[in-house]
């Protein structure tokens, strides 16, 4: 079997007994708890030697009904909810959500309330991002120098973002802080300065982290080439986000469709053409560099204002959405977290859809692990940055 | 210093087998006092641990486990196998499908063994306590020694409540009973089975209320920004309607998106993609109930689905074109797989939830309940609390 080109797509669905009768195939179950899977994910990976011929993914280990929940729940009761979807990043989670109910509310986001919700959106993103890196370096295991050093390295500077959320918030993470029509909390005096002060050091370590992975030969070694996902099929799966632009595909929904407050910014979008492990990694770091600049360059002027178009700050415990339907597509850390409500009128929405960028992230490994090795498999699932709880929700 | 002879025939203390050793050996037992001290120093300070992290409270494990608050300095040291762990950290949701696994995964473990619940979800099933997929509390199969609560619990909290454990196994050493297996009366105090929240009967003054708060929110009439994707929006859309409008759709409701007659809507979609509507982005089954429709109450509405179908076009000045189809209970509608790779998962989740067969889909499997599953959960007479046997 040959490792795969970029032009020829493989059949996920490839009947196993057509497959060389001579070959001695074994099956190999990975997951659902396995350190590698991110989560509870699980794979089975008929293997011809070391070489992957055909894999059947499983998701739905940590299916926990959110939108049969949401149902049941007040619009203004959804928003903690959604919050343990991504668990990486929540912020952008409510975001999606109130967004949708505001669209089919008519209100109006102030635009203080917009500039902070972007601020928000940005730093989460360089968590999610070091994050993934961190966990990604682990996937790689003993070759990058037990790979638990760039996992600590990213998570002491994760922690100087939490830090700041918690100001904000009072929470780690499951914020809860906004809601239709604008933010629950004001940012607090002097946390500006803070801001700075974080992303100064950050800033200063990017360059360490490069070299630790970009620029580290056996990083490079095991990334290059690996896991190749042709733009075109990127587009028909629905997969979005740093892997789509890592593919070639020249789609930010930060610039194309503007949101919050990125209509007043310009966002460079970061793009790199190999589609491979190398080039998602890239990608992520790019955007790191690209969010601390958008941060810097919007936390000084944040507009004066109120936070949310209801005053006093206060949301009802019930509202009620005339009928209709919606769609709200945003830029998550991951790619298009979009949300479809369709209301009738009530206090409670008909049905919740919840289009999560893991899932279709996810659907990719039956194209791109066939002709892989056992090895490379891991590294390629950590490219995708699947979430579980958002994919399986 | 009083010497307290202990004995390995006590149920709770320690079996270890250099310990049974060392107390049968002849002449030594008076050493042993001191030397189980000894061990049990040991046996607390290294209590290594099986991160069974399922969901947001994995994040704050590993937060634990980073630079800043760093298990490593009590000894403990995440194992990624049950065979060298200690104690089993459940941190996450444990649902139906999963909870078969992480029983299988605590066998694997060596004894003695000690299990953590961290986060509300372990403890009780939080708020996804009454679904359909939900275990209420791994403790309903796990015989839970600690417990930490939060959502999630701060990294700070998970190491207090390892230092709980550290004191209750020496407890343990010490032949003290300890209770280990959930204590019924104590369930009952903190587990009370209290009225749903989302299945509250409704009571005219809810009602009332409900109707007092819509009036005073910030609830104004709709109106379609530019930016969202509304049918509204999607209406006033020159290209857009032009491209319907060839296959015999002319009627743009405010209230859905444009019905395509199920015979056209692969059609369509094979023309909307040479478009330049190249992204797949999502695919919505709803269920009717008989008497309600689009425009909420409808008396005259039969049972019915819909799916709504969204595709995106790629780069600058992106839009959604969004159709939807509808379907009597029964009818089943065309995959779109060969026009859009992406929609296999997407119409096979819509099939598991909803219940809508799509036709020619080459592996129509349940994508997120077991495969022996019955039922369709979004269905809207699916109770969402519908028993997951055999949890409760």
């Amino acid at each position: 079997m040959q490792v795969q080109t970029i032009t020829r797509r493989v059949d996920p669905h490839l009947a196993i007994d057509l497959y060389d009768p001579e070959a001695e195939l074994l099956l190999l179950h990975f997951g659902p708890q396995h350190p590698s899977t991110h989560g509870v994910f699980r794979m089975d990976l008929y293997l011809d030697g070391e070489i992957v011929v055909k894999v059947v993914p499983y998701v739905g280990y940590l299916h926990r009904a959110v939108e049969k929940l949401c149902e049941k729940l007040t619009y203004a009761q959804i928003t903690p909810v959604v919050d343990k979807n991504d668990y990486v990043a929540p912020m952008t989670n409510e975001q999606a959500i109130n967004m949708a109910f505001e669209a089919l509310l008519g209100i109006e986001v102030p635009r203080r309330a917009r500039w902070i919700r972007t601020i928000f959106a940005e730093m989460q993103r360089i968590a999610s991002h070091l994050l993934w890196l961190g966990t990604f370096a682990l996937d790689m295991g003993g070759a990058l120098g037990g790979g638990s050093t760039v996992f600590l390295h990213c998570f002491r500077e994760r922690e100087l973002i939490l830090d700041l959320f918690e100001d904000v918030t009072g929470a780690r993470f499951h914020y809860n802080t906004h809601t239709v029509g604008g933010n629950r909390h004001d940012i607090p005096a002097g946390w500006s300065a803070k801001v700075k002060a974080a992303l100064d050091v950050i800033a200063s370590r990017l360059p360490e982290y490069a070299s630790m992975t970009l620029e580290n030969r056996i990083f490079i070694e095991r990334t290059r080439g690996v896991g190749i996902l042709d733009g075109e099929l990127a587009l028909e799966l629905g997969v979005t986000g740093p892997i789509l632009r890592a593919s070639g595909v020249d789609h930010d929904l930060r610039r194309d469709a503007p949101f919050h407050a990125y209509d007043e910014v310009k966002v460079n979008v970061v793009t790199r053409s190999a589609g491979d492990c190398l080039a998602r990694a890239q990608v992520r770091l790019g955007e790191i560099e690209e969010s601390i600049r958008l941060v810097r360059a919007m936390i000084d002027g944040i507009p004066e204002g109120i936070i949310n178009a209801g005053r006093p700050i206060k949301q009802p415990a019930q509202f009620k959405i005339p009928a209709g339907q919606v769609y709200v597509g945003i830029e998550t850390p991951r790619g298009e977290l979009g949300t479809y409500v369709i209301a009738d009128g009530t206090a409670n929405a008909h049905r919740l859809k919840i289009r999560p960028p893991s899932l279709h992230a996810l659907s990719a490994l039956p194209h791109i692990l066939p002709g892989a090795t056992v090895s490379d498999a891991v590294v390629i699932l950590g490219s995708l940055d699947p979430i579980m709880g958002e994919a399986d929700r | 210093m009083a010497v307290t002879r202990r004995t390995v025939d006590d149920g709770s203390a320690f079996e270890h087998p250099l310990y049974k050793t060392l107390l049968n050996t002849p002449g030594l037992s008076v050493s042993v006092a001191p030397l189980d001290d000894l061990l049990t120093w040991g046996l607390t300070n290294s209590l290594w641990v099986f991160p069974m992290a399922t969901s947001c409270c994995g994040i704050e494990l590993m937060a634990a486990a980073a630079g800043r608050v760093d298990l490593d300095r009590m000894g403990t040291i995440v194992r990624g196998t049950p065979r060298q762990a200690d104690v089993m950290v459940v941190a996450g949701t444990i649902t139906v499908k999963m909870a078969p696994r992480v029983k299988l995964l605590w066998d694997q473990m060596p004894e003695p063994k000690w299990c953590i619940a961290m986060g509300s979800c372990a403890i009780s099933g939080d708020f996804y306590r009454e679904l359909y997929s939900v275990v209420p509390g791994v403790d309903t199969f796990l015989p839970v020694d600690v417990y930490v609560p939060g959502c999630p619990p701060n990294p700070e909290a998970l190491m207090h409540g390892l230092l709980r454990l550290q004191e209750k196994v020496q407890l343990q050493r010490q032949g003290q009973k300890v209770v280990r297996d959930p204590n019924p009366a104590l369930l009952a105090i903190t587990k009370p089975s209290v009225p749903r929240l989302c299945d509250a009967d409704r009571t005219a003054e809810m009602d009332a209320a409900q109707e007092e708060s819509a009036a005073t929110s910030t609830a104004s009439e709709p109106r379609a920004p530019l930016h969202f994707d509304t049918p509204a929006a999607q209406a006033v859309d020159p290209d857009l309607q032009r491209l319907f409008a060839e296959n015999g759709v002319k009627d743009f409701p405010r209230e859905g998106p444009a019905l395509v007659p199920a015979a056209q809507h692969l059609a369509l979609a094979r023309k909307l993609k040479a478009q330049g509507f190249r992204q797949l982005v999502s695919i919505v089954a709803s269920h009717w109930p008989a008497g309600r429709g689009r425009k909420g109450a409808d008396a005259e509405e039969p049972e019915h689905f819909e799916v709504a179908y969204l595709v995106r076009s790629v780069g600058s000045g992106t839009r959604v074109a969004t159709w939807a189809v509808r379907l009597a209970p029964g009818e089943s509608i065309a995959s779109l797989v060969p026009v859009y790779a992406g929609a296999d998962w997407q119409e096979r989740e819509q099939y598991d939830l909803v219940g809508v067969p799509f036709a020619d889909h080459p592996d129509l499997r349940r994508l997120m309940m077991a495969e022996n599953y019955s039922g369709h959960p979004l269905r809207r007479d699916f109770a969402a609390d519908t028993a997951a046997a055999p949890w409760r």
